[in-house]
């Protein structure tokens, strides 16, 4: 039932991400789902359900299989430290803690691609995509608690 | 933090580079490409209700703007209809005056109405030719309707027109029916015709022209038409108002001739 909810979820972002935007922009909605099953599953199941998100997302790109699929794995895994395994979660932590991971995020798959595939975009737009993302995304983060947080 | 807890990341890391390394060298694997189709299929779904949803909206300002623009349109042709009027009907007065130019032996210049005149008391008019136009004191101003004035101060370039409505202006008319002689005078609004005899019969209507006796207008040049002939019985000249031809609230160009 709950990998059901998060595939809905997953296509229902995939689909909303392309038609929103700001300033040209689009938000980073799976990373927000990601970070959400990261910080509430933990490292490993957070790791494992962001590589597979991030595999339907580099699928339905299509482009090479991979990008997404590490840095999503990468997202998943080291949210679980923003839920009380390293810091003590607080909203400003989470507000702090989407925007680095989309930041984190969207940094790996440009040097992923730009490795193995053709940099998709120049250098100075990827700055500027990552922080408005970044400033996004954030909103949601006073509201993706861990299950023990007050 | 043992380096343990680490390991499926590195795993992870490891497997992500090989995947990526052999997709760069043998070309792409989709393992997940069987998402593709679906999602496209759901995507075009989405895409079309978000379509039929939006449409109306956006019908209705296309409509909204289309109507503003033909609004804002409609504003300047009504604009631009009221010059092409206004030109049309300055073409019509000027080829009056030039037909009166070629009529009037002793035409001297067309000049325009730019103003009243400096008097507020006196019914003057400002016209735009001076002495360097050849216009002197004392020349009678006409339009194709009628006489308007004469001049009485000839500056360089403008003038000012004393109009046959003030009370200081004067001229020798006739009847033209009658041939009767009389002395047009202004009122302030219109003219009064005085010295006709409570015995010469005057009917109203009766056109009234100037007589040339004076020596200041030229003869027969319309001045106006008889609007009131009241005979009192303790006078014995009638009571003759006459309205001018040519009105005056509504000059544009006229023509200035000589004596």
């Amino acid at each position: 039932m709950k990998a059901a909810l998060v595939a809905i979820a997953t296509i229902l972002a995939l689909l909303l991400q392309n038609r929103i935007s700001i300033f040209g922009i689009p938000p980073a909605l799976t990373l927000v789902i990601v970070y959400l099953l990261g910080i509430r599953l933990g490292a490993l199941k957070g790791m494992l359900a962001g590589a597979l998100i991030g595999a339907v997302e580099d699928s339905a790109a299509g482009g090479i299989l991979g990008p997404a699929l590490l840095s999503k794995g990468v997202v998943g895994f080291s949210a679980s430290f923003a839920s009380g395994g390293l810091f003590r979660w607080t909203p400003v932590l989470g507000v702090i803690a989407v925007a680095l991971f989309t930041v984190l995020d969207g940094l790996t798959v440009f040097v992923a691609r730009f490795l193995y595939e053709t940099p998709p975009a120049p250098l100075s737009r990827v700055v500027v995509v990552l922080v408005v993302q970044g400033i996004m995304n954030a909103a949601a983060g006073p509201f993706i608690r861990p299950p023990h947080a007050e | 933090m043992s380096l343990r807890r680490f390991l499926p990341l590195f795993l992870l890391i490891l497997i992500s580079f090989t995947i990526m390394t052999y997709q760069s060298n043998k070309g792409i694997t989709a393992p997940l490409g069987f998402i593709g189709k679906p999602l496209d299929r759901v995507n075009a779904l989405v895409h079309s209700i978000s379509s039929a949803v939006r449409e109306p909206f956006r019908k209705m300002l296309i409509r909204e703007s289309e109507l503003r623009r033909l609004r804002e349109e409609n504003g300047r042709l009504l604009a631009l209809q009221e010059k092409y009027r206004e030109l049309v009907s300055e073409n019509e007065r000027l080829r009056e005056i030039l037909l009166l130019r070629e009529r009037e032996r002793r035409y001297v210049a067309a000049a325009r109405v730019v103003s009243k005149g400096w008097d507020r008391w006196a019914n003057t008019i400002i016209i735009d030719k001076g002495v360097r136009d050849g216009v002197a004191k004392d020349m009678a101003v006409i339009t194709p309707l009628g006489l308007v004035g004469k001049v009485v101060v000839a500056g360089d370039r403008s003038s000012q027109v004393l109009l046959i409505t003030d009370l200081n202006f004067s001229a020798s008319v006739k009847v033209q029916e009658t041939r009767q002689e009389a002395i047009y005078s202004g009122t302030g609004n219109d003219g009064s015709l005085k010295y006709i005899s409570r015995e010469d019969p005057i009917s109203e209507g009766s056109v009234v022209v100037t007589s040339g006796f004076d020596g200041l207008f030229p003869a027969e040049v319309p001045v106006g038409y008889v609007s009131r002939a009241t005979n009192r019985s303790s006078d014995i000249f009638q009571d003759v108002v006459v309205r001018p031809f040519q009105d005056l609230t509504r000059l544009d160009e006229v023509a200035v001739v000589k004596r």
